[in-house]
């Protein structure tokens, strides 16, 4: 019985090829959206984290104990050569930057504003997240003897400041005193972090260390973790390593990053299951005419003593089919638009205020993971079967003569 | 087959109500040419429809060899209809994405007939109605006489126990509609098939070996 329900439908098909090529393009365009939509939320928050890890906090970060609590310069990691000594013998850890930072006061010849003064080195910050991509004007340099600065785009903008301008930076040091230095701007960078993009002035460990009266010390160690499952593996071990510093990671330390990342997956969800129910409907929609419009046929079926039963299992199969030459179909354009902007991403730099004011870049890029075909796949399969349901219970009801007479449908 | 005080009464108790058959009592014996004649309207086609099990009567009892067929099930009806019972309706109703040759063999498919069989009583009955040259056409590429003589090929390859034919030549001209009945004739004599049309089609009756007149759902008339 299902060979001849299964030829029946195949010949179904075939036979009305351009109906059976229209209801494949719905179900295939819907889902490309789908997929498409998925990847390009996912990778914008996936961007957001990627640009804070890279930045900042990398997979783990060591404080001084109450150093997060009191950014005091009482609270510091001391020592630092021989903390960087145990990071060696640390299986997984990638790359590591050494940072020492202390606010004060950023001042131009016209506006001063609250900012952060950070020690970094230029080849470590590069190797460990690729800091020179961020520069958007001027050099990835201190200039000669280190006199320069790199500065965040959005505090230059407040400061009114360009490459070449100088500033002053005032902080208390040490020893308690309050101290200036001038640098010159060698370049402005644009982390897509907008804590460091609003706030941050970056300068060499040196200069600052001599600056704060500090030597060996830093205020974070950010690490590089080789592998993503190693992450709370290295966590322990750098816990075990040094029981009176705090290791952290990235997850613990901007838990609003964690909350932005659950509040997008409802709101992914949310937005994917409208959109399932849209292209849900769709394919519901399109299978259900192509059942209703051929009533009079599967009745004429039953009038001359075909069993319920193949009549039933050659629609749920003509479903079947189309819904998996449509889910094929869209798996294929949907992975090549998910493939097109993983890469080359989608260009919003329209809207680019709006978007970097959240950490969002203007060129977005869509993740791709397997197990949206899969739910894909799921997504397709349930509402094709929900389109035959309904068609099925009027067939199951109906007298087929009525239907061939005209007096019902 | 013996029909005992069949009803039909359409919409019951709605202002709509019909009364389509009332009181109706005959028997058909094995191997009949019968007809039942009657105005439009008159019930011959739904009495048609509830000998062959595609409409239930209001009340009454219908028997098919001493078993009481009217109280089957869906399921079972739609085997007897598979297995005893061939159909010819006045709109063809083939099935439009099946050629000619698998709408002719397609009862024989459902009843499990080898491919060789099929066939052969394919080849047969197109030779028989002169449609040999439609035999790869869908019903849609072939004129509506065409598809009447593929619908009575398609009503008597399984060689059922009992053809029904709903205003078969009512779609056909003089020279099918003689083809036809003689098909019909040929298949009641040779294979002792009961034949019974519904049709008020003068050339059917004079071919018909009994009729049944109704008017208005209650049988008037009924003679040899």
């Amino acid at each position: 019985m299902y060979k001849i329900a299964n030829h029946l439908a195949w010949l179904s098909l075939w036979r009305r090829k351009t109906r059976s090529l229209m209801v494949i393009i719905m179900i295939a365009l819907s889902l490309a959206g789908l997929l498409g939509l998925q990847g390009l939320y996912d990778g914008m928050i996936t961007h957001l984290i990627n640009t804070t890890i890279r930045s900042d906090s990398g997979e783990i970060s060591l404080y001084a104990k109450e150093y997060r609590l009191n950014k005091s310069l009482d609270h510091i990691l001391s020592s630092v050569s021989q903390i960087e000594k145990k990071l060696l013998t640390v299986e997984g850890i990638k790359s590591y930057s050494v940072r020492l930072q202390q606010e004060g006061l950023i001042a131009t010849a016209h506006k001063s504003l609250g900012a952060t003064l950070k020690g970094i080195s230029l080849e470590r910050e590069q190797n460990f997240g690729q800091f020179n991509a961020f520069t958007t004007k001027g050099t990835y340099n201190f200039g000669e003897k280190n006199k320069g600065a790199l500065i965040g785009s959005s505090l230059a903008k407040k400061l009114h400041l360009d490459i070449g301008s100088r500033v002053v930076f005032t902080a208390q040091d040490a020893t308690g005193e309050i101290n200036s230095i001038s640098f010159r701007i060698s370049g402005i960078l644009k982390t897509g972090n907008p804590a460091l993009d609003e706030n941050s002035v970056f300068v060499s460990m040196g200069k600052i260390s001599q600056f704060l009266n500090l030597k060996e010390s830093a205020t974070q160690i950010a690490l590089r973790v080789n592998e993503a499952d190693n992450i709370k593996k290295v966590q322990k071990e750098l816990q075990i390593l040094f029981p009176n510093i705090d290791v952290l990671r990235w997850d613990e330390l901007y838990p609003l990053l964690i909350q932005m990342r659950d509040i997008m997956e409802i709101f992914n969800l949310a937005s994917y299951v409208i959109v399932f129910i849209v292209a849900a409907l769709g394919i519901f929609g399109v299978i259900l005419v192509s059942v209703l419009e051929r009533m009079r046929e599967f009745s004429i079926m039953l009038a001359i003593g075909t069993p319920y039963n193949m009549v039933r299992n050659q629609i749920i199969i003509e479903a079947s089919l189309l819904g998996f030459i449509g889910y094929m179909a869209g798996a294929f354009l949907g992975w090549i638009s998910l493939v097109y902007m993983s890469t080359a991403g989608i260009d919003l730099r329209s809207f680019e205020a709006g978007l970097e004011m959240y950490g969002y870049s203007a060129i977005m890029y869509a993740d791709m993971h397997l197990y949206y075909f899969f739910q894909a796949f799921f997504a397709v399969f349930f509402a094709t079967l929900l389109s035959v349901i309904w068609p099925l219970r009027i067939l199951k009801k109906i007298k087929p003569i009525q239907v061939i007479q005209g007096k019902m449908l | 087959m013996k029909l005992i005080h069949i009803t039909k009464t359409f919409y019951p108790g709605s202002p709509k109500e019909v009364k389509a058959l009332t009181d109706i009592n005959l028997t058909f014996e094995k191997g009949e040419f019968t007809t039942l004649s009657g105005e439009s309207g008159s019930g011959k086609t739904t009495l048609l429809n509830i000998i062959g099990g595609l409409d239930s009567a209001t009340s009454g009892q219908i028997f098919l060899d001493d078993e009481e067929i009217s109280a089957y099930s869906e399921e079972k009806m739609a085997k007897l209809r598979l297995h005893d019972i061939g159909f010819i309706f006045q709109a063809y109703n083939l099935i439009h994405v099946l050629t000619v040759r698998e709408n002719i063999g397609f009862i024989m498919k459902l009843l499990k007939f080898d491919d060789k069989q099929i066939e052969t009583r394919v080849l047969e009955l197109a030779s028989i109605l002169q449609i040999e040259d439609l035999l790869h056409k869908l019903p849609g590429e072939i004129s509506g006489g065409q598809q009447q003589r593929v619908a009575v090929a398609r009503a008597v390859a399984s060689r059922p126990k009992l053809i029904l034919a709903d205003e078969p030549t009512a779609n056909l001209d003089s020279k099918n509609s003689e083809r036809l009945m003689k098909m019909l004739r040929m298949l009641n004599e040779k294979e002792h098939v009961t034949v019974i049309f519904a049709s008020h089609d003068k050339y059917v009756l004079d071919q018909s070996k009994r009729i049944i007149v109704l008017d208005d759902g209650v049988v008037i008339d009924e003679g040899l």
